[in-house]
């Protein structure tokens, strides 16, 4: 479990959806696109085919049931991660983790890069391709979207409970009662409980949720030669190796760059010392004096046409 | 010297950056959907990738020649020290104006100054390529300045170069590792045999060998052109640097495979399409190169030492876009190409540099003065050298005008104007293009029963189909009267059009609106305005909605009277949710209906999904 969860855990809200309970009538996308004033959403080349774009913010995506010839629909929305991507990939820092849970979007910082949509494990944010000034849209979760009560308005139109929002360490007690109550529907997992190091958006299920939410399991993990990511670290912590080393890198460097001129400036100057003083006790003429300390200059010799012909 | 390549070649590049100038108008005009073919799911393209990330790695020459000159002062590779200058510069140059065309907001260009995520690769990368640019500008200054023999000016440049050239250096190995850097955010969605926790040095590695690369091929491709000698030693030289770089690359790369135990993604049971790629880039990026550069005897033949440098450039820019753009296609289900506009422009931009290139280079003494010219001091400043003597161009400057903006120019432009509104055409069918529904009819199978009493529907062709009770719905609606309550939008001549005659789609919109018989039926060209807003540019969105005129044929949906979306008819299953459920919803209310129709679950059963779907 990352370093963040066990800090944060006591207030983070997050949504937990059981998908057995899902019927995919779409009221959760309706109420969305209602209180965010979402526009059309018409087909173009640039959409990903799972239903989420600029102006889809959440999406039921289907994929094979328990029982063979049914299906079994699964929300798509921003999982909120604990520890996200996204925020410690965008370079204006327009995304912030805030410790209620919601994970923001600044779109007056924002400079269109669109490396939060290559960083995010997820593939959920989505750009306004099609807008002259675009900006990246994602699912917000935040006031913006809650309804009387405080709940998203996504929560609060299920027809079913199928998608309830609570703070995450209930939703997680509320996930293992289901599971132990009904050990025989629900897949022994809460999805989204480790993975990529824990996210605020959690699913319970009865069949594999790994192709449609993109959470790889424990042995894909492995497979993809990032065996402590399997343990449950985030993305950000298993980069934070490298980002540690790059003051080190450039004091490094930089320091052996100029240990490494003034040494080899030293020998040349030395050499030209000695070449100099058998000129001078030849001809004993004295060279006329410069201004300049030629220790701090660059001297640019002539082209060596020993080595050159 | 070549004068007839060098013409051609110049024609060339004046098309391709005019070219690019009309398609990064168009980017702006159209935006980023209509211009490129950059996908939710593959975000960077063409532009980022190639003009970005593979540019610099290729701009490397600069930093890895500076700090051999400069630093380890071998004064041997003296004579490419300018050439490398300008290749960083230009370089770099052409990345960042390829980054303005692709960035969603550039006039935010400024926020990373301010903004600050120290976290971020990216925002090392953005302070890392901008202070090294700068320098590389800094460091074409004496050059400059020495043609026009500012000779106080240019002493001083060269004195206070030194900080310059280890601060650019520096962050110059910062950069190349950190560009890798950006893709190790990726680790589930990158291919395997491109994510790796070594991508830093490996790029690092990579870049540098890729830049010694582009040198060798600059200074021959010169010397081709300009009918110089080439210097083979240096450059024999440098293919030995080259050599021993990318081999360390090599064995860097065979270890990460090794140790991360990723070979059965190249041979074993995990071998795919994307196994044949990475073969293929690793042979032209190192094991080609190596085998070539690796015999003295080849080392010092023109021909070999090109075809190695060409293979070691398109092996970098295949590992690159590799990475970038490939590695991501199989984890996305979509695959990204470039469409012609990003073609354009990517290789417009490079055009552009390399138009200045070849001015630079036939104005200012960027190959050092010419041997054959035989001018040298033994003195304390020998890099006045051009400024002293004859100002160093390798042919008379008449000529050099001439081959720049003389006839062949003039022509290039003049082709290119005519290109501009054939490119501006395409791009404007793009735009429309991205946006138009792809219609495919569903047709409602409509049961045998001549008097409509019941229709059996099967709206999405999946062989389950629903009874309607036609009449039914006609008698509690108010009998004849009522056709008008569903059937909202017949066609001319008919009182009850079918849904699915309009609705054509089971999910997208389609088009309803026939433009050219509203246009005749009002008159012809003349009867523009009788819709569209003369002082507005003509369009789906500025003209009048349907619902100002079919006020009397269109009833009860308030959705279609939003202005600019009235030529578009919703998809079958959005269409018949809204009619039925808006209406069943306000009967769910009423005890007296036993139906529920109003209620989801009604249709869509607990745990068996939407019925019948696909």
């Amino acid at each position: 479990m990352s370093r963040a969860l066990s800090d944060k855990k006591p207030m983070m809200k997050g949504i937990l959806t059981d998908v057995t309970k899902c019927i995919g009538c779409e009221r959760c996308v309706e109420a969305c696109v209602q209180v965010n004033k979402l526009s059309h959403d018409f087909p173009a080349h640039f959409k990903a085919g799972d239903g989420l774009s600029g102006q889809r913010l959440t999406s039921i995506v289907k994929t094979p049931g328990k029982k063979s010839g049914t299906w079994t629909m699964v929300r798509r929305q921003c999982m909120h991660c604990v520890e996200p991507s996204c925020v410690s990939a965008c370079l204006v820092g327009a995304f912030v983790k805030r410790p209620d849970g919601p994970v923001v979007y600044d779109a007056s910082k924002c400079i269109g890069c669109r490396y939060c949509m290559l960083a995010c494990p997820f593939m959920i944010p989505r750009y306004e391709y099609e807008e002259p000034l675009p900006y990246v849209r994602k699912c917000k979760m935040n006031e913006e979207c809650r309804v009387a009560g405080g709940m998203p308005a996504c929560t609060s139109i299920c027809p079913t409970g199928a998608t309830i929002f609570g703070p995450r360490e209930k939703l997680i007690e509320e996930a293992r009662r289901r599971i132990r109550e009904k050990p025989d529907l629900y897949i022994d997992h809460i999805f989204g409980e480790h993975e990529f190091g824990g996210t605020s958006v959690m699913y319970i299920s009865d069949v594999p949720l790994g192709a449609p939410l993109r959470m790889p399991t424990k042995e894909e993990f492995a497979k993809r030669a990032v065996p402590r990511m399997a343990e449950g670290e985030s993305i950000p912590d298993s980069i934070h190796d490298w980002v540690l080393v790059t003051p080190f890198q450039f004091l490094g460097v930089f320091t052996g760059l100029f240990g490494t001129w003034l040494f080899r400036r030293r020998s040349k100057l030395m050499a030209e010392k000695r070449r100099q003083e058998m000129e001078a006790a030849e001809e004993t003429e004295a060279e006329s004096g410069d201004t300049v300390d030629p220790m701090f200059r660059i001297v640019e010799p002539p082209i060596d046409d020993g080595e050159g012909k | 010297m070549n004068t007839f390549a060098l013409k051609r070649i110049k024609d060339l590049f004046w098309v391709l950056a005019i070219a690019g100038l009309v398609v990064g108008v168009g980017r702006f005009a159209f935006g980023l959907g209509a211009s490129t073919n950059m996908l939710d799911s593959l975000p960077w393209g063409l532009w980022k990738i190639f003009n970005m990330i593979a540019g610099a790695a290729l701009a490397t020459s600069g930093f890895v020649l500076a700090s051999v000159i400069y630093i380890l002062q071998l004064d041997r590779f003296r004579p490419v020290a300018r050439l490398s200058i300008v290749i960083g510069f230009l370089g770099y140059g052409s990345s960042l104006t390829a980054l303005v065309f692709d960035v969603g907001l550039p006039h935010r260009g400024w926020h990373p100054l301010f903004m600050w995520n120290p976290h971020s690769f990216l925002f090392e990368v953005f302070w890392c390529v901008s202070c090294y640019w700068s320098i590389t500008a800094l460091e074409l200054v004496p050059i400059i300045t020495e043609r026009f023999r500012l000779n106080k000016f240019t002493h001083f440049m060269h004195e206070i170069m030194l900080p310059f050239v280890i601060l650019g250096i520096t962050l110059s190995t910062m950069h190349h590792s950190s560009l890798g850097s950006l893709f190790l955010a990726s680790p589930t969605r990158l291919h395997p045999l491109w994510h790796t926790m070594w991508l830093p040095p490996e790029f690092f590695l990579s870049a540098m060998g890729a830049g010694l690369a582009l040198i060798i091929f600059v200074s021959l491709a010169c010397a081709w052109l300009y009918g110089r000698k080439t210097d083979m030693v240096i450059l024999g030289k440098l293919a030995k640097v080259q050599t021993v770089i990318l081999l360390i690359y090599l064995v860097v790369k065979v270890i990460d495979l090794t140790v991360h135990g990723k070979w059965n993604y190249v041979f074993g049971a995990d071998a795919s399409w994307e196994s044949a790629v990475f073969g293929v880039e690793i042979l032209l990026q190192a094991i080609g190169p190596i085998a070539i550069l690796a015999v003295p005897k080849l080392r010092k033949q023109v021909p070999w030492l090109m075809v190695a440098s060409i293979a070691a450039l398109i092996g970098l820019l295949m590992h690159r876009l590799d990475t970038g753009i490939v590695g991501y296609f199989r984890s996305a289900g979509q695959i990204y190409l470039p469409n012609l506009s990003e073609y354009i422009l990517s290789f417009g931009v490079l055009s552009a540099a390399g138009l200045i290139f070849f001015f630079l280079v036939e104005r200012f003494p960027i190959f050092d003065a010419p041997e054959e010219e035989g001018h040298h001091d033994d003195d304390e400043a020998p890099h006045l050298d051009g400024a002293d003597g004859p100002i160093p161009v390798f042919w008379s400057r008449d000529e050099a005008r001439t081959v720049f903006l003389g006839r062949g120019g003039i022509r290039a432009i003049f082709i290119t104007l005519l290109i501009i509104p054939v490119a501006w055409l395409c791009l404007k069918q793009e735009a429309t293009g991205a946006f138009r529904p792809i219609a495919v009819p569903v047709k409602a199978t409509i049961g045998l029963d001549p008097l409509r009493a019941t229709l059996r529907i099967d709206g999405n062709r999946a062989n389950e189909a629903v009874d309607f009770p036609h009449d039914k719905h006609k008698q509690e609606l108010g009998g004849d009267a009522s056709c008008i309550k569903c059937h909202h939008l017949s066609l001319p001549g008919d009182n009850s059009t079918a849904c699915y005659m309009c609705h054509g789609d089971m999910g997208t919109f389609t088009e309803i609106f026939d433009h050219d018989a509203h246009q005749q039926r009002h008159g012809g060209d003349d009867s523009c305005a009788t819709c569209h807003d003369p002082d507005m540019p003509e369009s789906a969105e500025t003209a009048k909605a349907c619902i100002d005129c079919h006020r009397e044929n269109m009833v009860g949906i308030e959705k279609q009277t939003l202005k600019g979306y009235s030529h578009l008819a919703a998809g079958y299953k959005v269409a018949m949710h809204g009619l039925c459920i808006t209406c069943h919803r306000l009967k769910e209310k009423d005890p007296a209906d036993p139906l529920g129709m109003g209620n989801c679950q009604k249709c869509h059963p607990l745990n068996e999904g939407s019925p019948g779907e696909e």
